[in-house]
């Protein structure tokens, strides 16, 4: 785990450089560099907007901020990956991939790895919680079963 | 009814095709060009009537591709009126509507498709398919490192949406098993096709996994390949040689979905619901009067969303319904006892050209010319091109 303290726009293209980094989205990618997985809302109506877009879609607001998520969630929908785009990458067991409805908006999702849960345990609707796994001395996040199934 | 002034008013008058392959080592120009030249001859016309193209491809300037610029300085055609370039449900429809509106008066659509490096190992290894790629402009950051981008623009959510709709409707995969079957048989009878050999359900069950619950029967086949159309004036189709094919009604379909698949809406409100609606707040043929249906099968599970979305049956009962219009004696299907589905064999047996040959294929049916493989009287065919996230069609075809 790495803190990169208050981090500028040149450290936040230093650290992304495959990503098209833009004036909407690099709050979030900010934030994922401190480990925070931010959404932007609306500050007049509080509607959630993702992707990473400067107006609210409901009452057309500007005031867009980026604003941390509580992590909850459950998942939406899933496949899991038994051959992946690199037709010469190797997979020892499939790669799930899900969809993952955050608990603070209806049809609010993002796309995510799911760790710490057997493949063929991934249910839909399942509860799940932000994690965080480093790949490429980089944090991303991921979502993990809840314990105890509580969302 | 939605205010429809095109109704009729438009024709298909040429078709072109190249041969389908997995490996023909030519260019997208080529082959586009070798749709383009046999589409205007078949049309009947001089090429300097051609004044609108719908090219291939995202942007006017790319290089490597058929985009209209390229095509129009390789067809030598001196002077268009209108241009874009677009692909999947949309392309046909955007240049029937340039014609519709007069901003063009003959327009040349073409839609070229080669096997990506992505597609398989062979393809990777074959340095002009990787250079290709390499200048080809998707015009996102898919697959650049975050994750969370990954299904911009991907068929894994595909997949997804068939493990989502199997458990909603608590079914299995009958009618993707129906639907790939009916391809490959169709597709067994068409010389063209890539794929001969038909298959069986058991096939389609024991057919690779690559996105569970999506196996490889359930995508379709990556070639090399073109389309290519000429649609102009109802009234200039009377004096060409073809027998015209009418655009009776069209739609397209947007949702507020975006370019991030993961926020799909719900199974019934995807853009082919949208684009369904579209035609039949225009049409005045029915499902009723449907001859041929085309349902577009990149993945099966878009061929079974246009089912249900165009009202073949309710939304989750495709399985059912699919099984009960079972041909067993020709491996087909035949909706309410009569009307034939991809009848060349669709992408999954064809091969993928972006939902294009199904025009190609509904034209030539409904002239009536497709010899052995002709379905009888076909007057009225059905076609929804394109995807549950962007760019499907809703097209309705006629012919006296
Ligand atoms: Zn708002």
């Amino acid at each position: 785990m790495r803190n990169y303290g208050p981090i500028d726009d040149v450290t936040v293209f230093e650290l992304y450089p495959g990503i098209q980094l833009t004036r909407d989205n690099i709050e979030h990618y900010r934030a994922l560099a401190e480990q925070k997985l931010v959404i932007n809302r609306c500050g007049d109506c509080g509607y959630w907007i993702y992707p990473h877009r400067p107006m609210c879609p409901e009452c057309w607001s500007l005031k867009v901020k980026p604003e941390e998520i509580s992590g909850f969630g459950t998942v939406f929908m899933f496949t899991l990956l038994y051959q992946l785009r690199d037709p010469k990458s190797h997979i020892m067991e499939p790669v799930p991939v899900a969809a993952v409805e955050l608990a603070e908006q209806k049809g609010l999702r993002y796309l995510s790895r799911i760790v710490n849960c057997a493949p063929e345990d991934i249910a839909h609707d399942m509860p799940v919680r932000l994690t965080w796994i480093e790949i490429g001395n980089m944090e991303w996040p991921a979502f993990e079963p809840v314990p105890g199934g509580l969302g | 009814m939605a205010r429809h002034p095109l109704r009729d008013t438009i024709a298909i008058v040429g078709v072109g095709s190249t041969p389908y392959g997995r490996d023909l080592q030519r260019s997208h120009l080529s082959l586009g060009l070798e749709a383009a030249v046999s589409a205007i001859r078949d049309a009947g016309i001089d090429k300097q009537e051609v004044d609108g193209i719908c090219g291939s491809g995202m942007t006017p300037l790319a290089q490597g591709g058929a985009g209209f610029l390229s095509l129009q300085g390789s067809l030598g055609i001196e002077r268009c009126t209108w241009g874009v370039n677009s692909w999947l449900g949309s392309a046909f429809v955007h240049a029937g509507a340039a014609v519709a509106a007069g901003l063009c008066d003959t327009a040349l659509v073409v839609q070229t498709y080669m096997r990506e490096p992505n597609m398989s190992r062979s393809a990777s290894a074959d340095p002009f398919r990787r250079v290709l790629e390499q200048f080809s402009d998707v015009g996102s950051d898919m697959g650049g490192g975050d994750f969370a981008k990954r299904w911009v623009h991907s068929g894994e959510p595909y997949a997804a949406w068939m493990k989502r709709y199997m458990h909603d409707y608590g079914v299995g995969k009958d009618a993707f098993a129906y639907m790939a079957v009916n391809n490959r048989s169709h597709g067994s009878r068409n010389p063209a096709a890539v794929m001969q050999q038909p298959i069986t359900l058991e096939d389609y069950h024991a057919s690779r996994m690559i996105w569970e619950p999506m196996q490889i029967y359930d995508m379709d086949v990556p070639v090399d390949c073109a389309e290519a159309h000429v649609i102009t004036t109802a009234e200039r189709a009377r004096d060409l040689p073809n027998k015209p094919v009418y655009i009776h009604a069209m739609s397209l379909g947007g949702t507020r979905v975006g370019e991030f698949y993961e926020n799909s809406l719900g199974w019934t409100e995807n853009a082919h619901w949208v684009a369904a609606k579209g035609l039949w707040d225009r049409s005045e043929l029915r499902l009723d009067d449907v001859d041929l249906f085309y349902p577009y099968d990149g993945y099966t599970i878009d061929a079974i969303g246009c089912v249900e979305a165009v009202g073949w049956c309710k939304p989750g009962e495709a399985g059912e319904f699919l099984k009960s219009n079972w041909d067993p004696a020709d491996n087909i299907l035949r909706l309410n006892g009569r009307t034939q589905v991809s009848t060349h064999g669709g992408g999954l047996a064809l091969g993928r050209a972006g939902g294009a040959n199904f025009y190609s294929e509904a034209v030539r049916q409904l002239r009536g010319t497709e010899g052995a493989r002709q379905v009888p009287d076909a007057k009225n065919a059905l076609i929804n091109i394109g995807s549950f996230f962007h760019d499907p069609s809703a097209v309705m075809l006629r012919a006296d």
